[in-house]
């Protein structure tokens, strides 16, 4: 038929089957008239005819050029053949779904996260139109008479907004309620375009010097807090122990700017004054906020840039903090405005874990790989023994490709089964990610499957469908046609040639598996070293109380009588060790630090001088079992009007004065704007960590907390050490608060928690891929038993001959055993060089391990070595026990 | 063409295009049962259609483009489909004739050669 006719013959394939039956009916049913004419029974004449007829079936089979119909027929009846295949050995396809389905599962779990937190777009008003607003070298964060002589100035945008995200305390008084929020401009969700669904939204008008206190919530916090009630609208919450109005509630697919955080309440920028204990709108060295904005439509990109760039020095110059020295604010002038894309939003988890995710998807790659080639190996085996069944189908003609085509559907729906699964175990996996990811539920990703998603689940699915099917489906077609003319036998085709395909399969397994295993080793050694490295204190058993006296109506001489009583009653708690105040404690991301200036240190840079601060009550450096080296600790004589004291550490003690025991000598703390202070040194400490358990020491001066200014910061942490878990404490810990203050908002954790906090990535690191490693080496055994007992069973007449002949049977151990070591030698050699390429991609995530860290790479190959070797000892074993005669008889 | 199931055989296929192109030339509207008929009791007895491949064979010659088909009613009522010869079908029966006036010649030269 002409090429051109066979659309319409697709077409109307349906009708023209229908047809075709009805002539072939009229044909037999004149046939029949005609012999019943000739004196033949009804009955009789229509059997006659129809045998005359001949099979009417094979009427349709005559068609020599190409059909697609009848291509996706031949396709549908292949898949058919699969089904029927698969069906008659269950357990090799659930063994080969099962682990395919979690290989393919746990990539795209891990490629889910990965979308969620870089490449998905906010669900906003045309996303890929915002831009950030940078200055400097990609700095951010804007003050606020920044942000308003930029929104001021600017002549490019169609929108522009700036956000802050405070936490803001939803309980007044007692244990805090702690949930995500923003300050907002006026034109924050016009801009994005977001609508509520209730009520309304923050506008222009609400965001003015002295503004009224009114909040807009999420849809989440609207189904929690008020259940969904319609007039919430009008009703009034807390925050931070003030009330604001509630105006509106925001749609459900929008949660703030910042992808990783639920955004759930959002108040203008104008009322930042009532929840925090400083004015920050009118400070030029609060830097606080985020600016983005949408451009108008008819601006390119790079006309922005041009024009953001061309207002800098105004804006600038206009909002110089006056209290800096010359030389910052030469630097502060002479800062210049870019724009970078934003259609992803914010985000601080990206910037964390985004290298991290792509290095997990490169080993969860790998054992993907690994088990791919597992099932390979299975389908080789499977095919071999279709060996006689394909060599009959191409004697009678099928072309190869045909073949290569029925085994390689056969994997293909393998693998599209395995894509169900692993949709599935994907969406659970993810969220057990974030769970990992987040303490007590603070990271929030978007993980609803999306069509990028998908396609990349079908993607790799396909891939591995190819990859694993291809190379058995050839190995196995290649058979001479008169192959058929053997009996079904063992020796019929290279089975040399296909071993070798099995051989190359395992040491590639084992390889990967090595690189792998080395990884793992990498970063659990990472963890042990940050898990043992020396902090100065001592985390176990340390209860941190955290107060805020804001709300509590005291003046500062009140504060600080309530604060010596408080501690004075956390002491008197039963099973309380010992107690202590300070303004910070370590790893808390709080800090605070200053220039420092020593008589007789001359520094190299000024920024040699940066010395990080605290403020401490007695008993401290005791509570946190930090040993005091020197000198002495502070106590009562350290009081407001005596002379000014400070303990400092080992760091500070060598580097600023350059003897280990500097007691009564003077240091100058030099804050920016005012005096310089003078302290005298009355103890030295060891060093302990500061804000980062993977930080260099660093030189730090506690100064004493009774030596305060009363300007203070509003807020103080507590240390209590006890000898029952800390937790136990927080009853009797708030009521004795609560009794002295029912306003004080308490917020409570424990220094063992806020280590474990920092230490999130690395933890998530080596637990995930300790168990990437683990299940490579299970899954490489596998294949290598799998290739070694086919091997074994392949040369048994030989084995058995050999025996026959008075081989001693540890000579057959000791011949398969050999044929291990190869494999193995060859694996090793290969995943080490692996290992030290790929060792560079780990840099960034180790500490107190080298990237080639040669006792890893050793004892990693001990690993691989022993545990195949062991694998391999089950098929050597089983070879020595052959029976010779057994063997022989079979040929 | 008597029960010899060659069905890839080229020379049976293109007898039977050959006679029913004849045919068809003869008596311009005939369905596939008339056709069998017709054959048969022109050769007188000698040549029977195998029934199971004309239809096949029809509707290639059709998708050649040679015959074209519609549906009608026979004087008993029944629907059937008519084949006609079309302008090409014309054309492909005068080389079927020659290619076959070859055949049996060379044929009969064979067989004359002594």
């Amino acid at each position: 038929m002409k090429w051109y006719r066979w659309p319409l013959d697709l077409l109307l394939r349906r009708r023209r089957t229908a047809e075709f039956q009805r002539e072939i009916s009229f044909h037999i049913a004149e046939r029949t008239d005609d012999l019943m004419e000739r004196g033949l029974s009804r009955a009789e004449a229509m059997r006659e005819a129809r045998r005359r007829f001949g099979r009417p079936g094979n009427q349709v089979a005559e068609r020599r050029q190409f059909n697609l119909f009848l291509w996706m027929e031949s396709v549908g009846a292949d898949i058919r053949y699969a089904v029927r295949a698969l069906r008659h050995s269950p357990v090799f396809a659930i063994v080969a779904i099962l682990s395919l389905g979690l290989g393919i599962g746990a990539n795209t779990a891990i490629f889910s996260l990965y979308d969620a937190l870089v490449l998905r777009s906010l669900p906003v008003e045309a996303p890929h139109e915002l831009l950030q607003v940078t200055f400097g070298e990609g700095r951010t964060s804007f003050t606020n008479p920044l942000w308003e002589e930029f929104r001021d100035r600017q002549e490019v945008f169609s929108g522009t907004f700036a956000f802050g995200n405070p936490t803001f305390n939803l309980a007044d008084g007692g244990e805090v309620r702690y949930v995500p929020g923003y300050w907002v401009s006026g034109d924050f969700f016009r801009t994005l375009g977001v609508l509520p669904v209730a009520g309304r939204l923050l506008t222009d008008s609400d965001d003015f010097r002295g503004c009224p206190a009114v909040a807009a919530i999420s849809f989440g916090l609207w189904q929690r807090e008020f259940n969904g009630a319609l007039d919430a609208v009008g009703r009034s919450i807390n925050l931070n122990g003030h009330p604001f109005d509630v105006v509106g509630v925001v749609e459900p697919d929008f949660s703030g700017v910042h992808v990783g955080n639920a955004i759930d309440v959002y108040t203008p920028l104008c009322t930042q004054p009532i929840t925090s204990n400083r004015d920050y709108l009118d400070m030029r060295s609060a830097w606080f906020l985020y600016v983005l904005g949408r451009p108008d439509r008819d601006i390119g990109p790079d006309r922005v840039g041009a024009a953001v760039s061309a207002i800098s020095t105004g804006v600038f110059e206009a909002t110089v903090p006056q209290n800096w020295n010359s030389e910052n604010q030469e630097r502060h002038r002479s800062h210049v405005f870019d724009v970078r894309p934003a259609a992803n939003g914010v985000s601080g988890l990206r910037n964390q874990y985004g290298t991290a995710l792509l290095v997990l998807m490169g080993g969860v790659g790998a054992v993907l790989l690994i088990a791919c080639a597992n099932v390979a190996n299975l389908l080789l085996a499977r095919a071999t023994r279709r060996q006689h069944e394909v060599a009959i189908r191409r004697a009678i003609g099928s072309g190869r490709g045909r073949l290569v085509r029925l085994l390689l559907i056969e994997s293909l729906l393998l693998s599209a089964v395995s894509a169900l699964v692993a949709v599935l175990f994907a969406q659970w996996a993810s969220y057990f990610l974030v769970g990992m990811l987040s303490a007590n539920g603070s990271v929030w990703l978007d993980l609803s499957l999306n069509g990028r998603v998908l396609l990349f689940a079908v993607a790799v699915a396909t891939l591995t469908g190819l990859v694993f099917g291809l190379a058995p489906a050839w190995r196995v077609t290649d058979v001479a046609p008169q192959a058929a003319m053997r009996t079904a036998g063992r020796n019929m085709v290279g089975a040399r040639g296909r071993f070798a395909i099995g051989k190359a399969l395992v040491v590639g397994q084992l390889a990967l598996s090595l690189s792998l295993v080395v990884g793992a080793g990498l970063l659990i050694g990472t963890l042990t070293q940050l898990y043992t490295v020396d902090t100065g204190f001592d985390p176990e058993g340390v209860l941190l109380v955290e107060i805020d006296k804001q709300n509590a109506g005291l003046s500062p001489e009140e504060a600080r009588v309530l604060d010596v009583q408080i501690l004075e009653g956390l002491r008197a708690i039963p099973g309380v060790q010992s107690a202590s105040a300070a303004l910070l404690t370590p790893i808390s991301n709080t800090m605070w630090n200053n220039y420092t200036e020593v008589d007789g240190y001359e520094p190299a840079e000024k920024r040699e001088t940066l010395t990080w601060l605290n403020r401490t009550s007695d008993s401290y450096f005791e509570t946190m079992s930090t040993s005091l080296r020197a000198g002495r600790d502070f106590d009562s004589r350290d009081r407001p009007g005596s002379v000014e004291v400070a303990v400092i550490n080992q760091t500070m003690a060598t580097k600023f004065f350059a003897e280990p025991n500097p007691i009564g000598r003077q240091f100058r703390i030099v804050p920016s704007g005012r005096d310089p202070e003078t302290y005298e040194v009355i103890g030295v400490v060891a060093d302990t960590k500061y804000g980062s358990i993977d930080e260099e020491t660093r030189p730090i001066a506690y100064l004493a907390l009774a030596q305060e200014e009363a300007d203070g910061w509003g807020t103080l942490v507590y240390q209590v050490r006890s000898d029952n878990s800390p937790t136990s404490l927080i009853p009797a810990i708030t009521d004795l608060i609560g009794i002295a203050n029912p306003n004080i908002s308490i917020k409570y954790t424990t220094l063992a928690e806020d280590v474990a906090a920092s230490l999130t990535r690395p933890r998530i690191l080596a637990v995930l891929s300790g168990f990437f490693g683990i299940v490579a080496l299970l899954l490489a055994t596998i294949g290598l038993y799998g290739t070694l007992a086919y091997r074994v069973n392949n040369r048994r007449n030989e084995i058995g001959l050999r025996l026959a002949l008075g081989a001693a049977r540890k000579r057959v151990v000791g011949m398969v055993m050999g044929e291990v070591g190869g494999l193995v030698l060859a694996g090793l050699a290969l995943g080490v060089a692996g290992a030290i390429a790929s060792a560079k991609l780990l840099r960034t995530f180790l500490f107190g391990v080298e990237a080639t860290d040669p006792a890893t790479i050793v004892l990693s190959s001990l690993v691989l070595a022993i545990v195949a070797f062991a694998a391999g000892a089950l098929p050597a074993w089983n070879a020595a026990r052959l029976d010779p005669m057994a063997t022989l008889r079979d040929e | 063409m008597r029960k010899q199931k060659k069905h890839k055989n080229d020379i049976l296929q293109g007898t039977l295009a050959l006679l029913v192109l004849r045919t068809l030339e003869a008596s311009p509207k005939l369905h596939g049962y008339a056709l069998t008929n017709h054959i048969q009791s022109a050769s007188k007895d000698l040549l029977r259609v195998e029934e199971g491949s004309l239809y096949p064979a029809l509707h290639r010659m059709e998708q050649e483009g040679w015959l074209k088909s519609e549906w009608g009613t026979t004087e008993k009522n029944r629907k059937a489909r008519f084949y006609s010869l079309t302008a090409a079908g014309k054309k492909q029966l005068q080389k079927e004739r020659d290619s076959w006036e070859r055949l049996t010649e060379g044929v009969d030269r064979v067989l004359r050669h002594t």
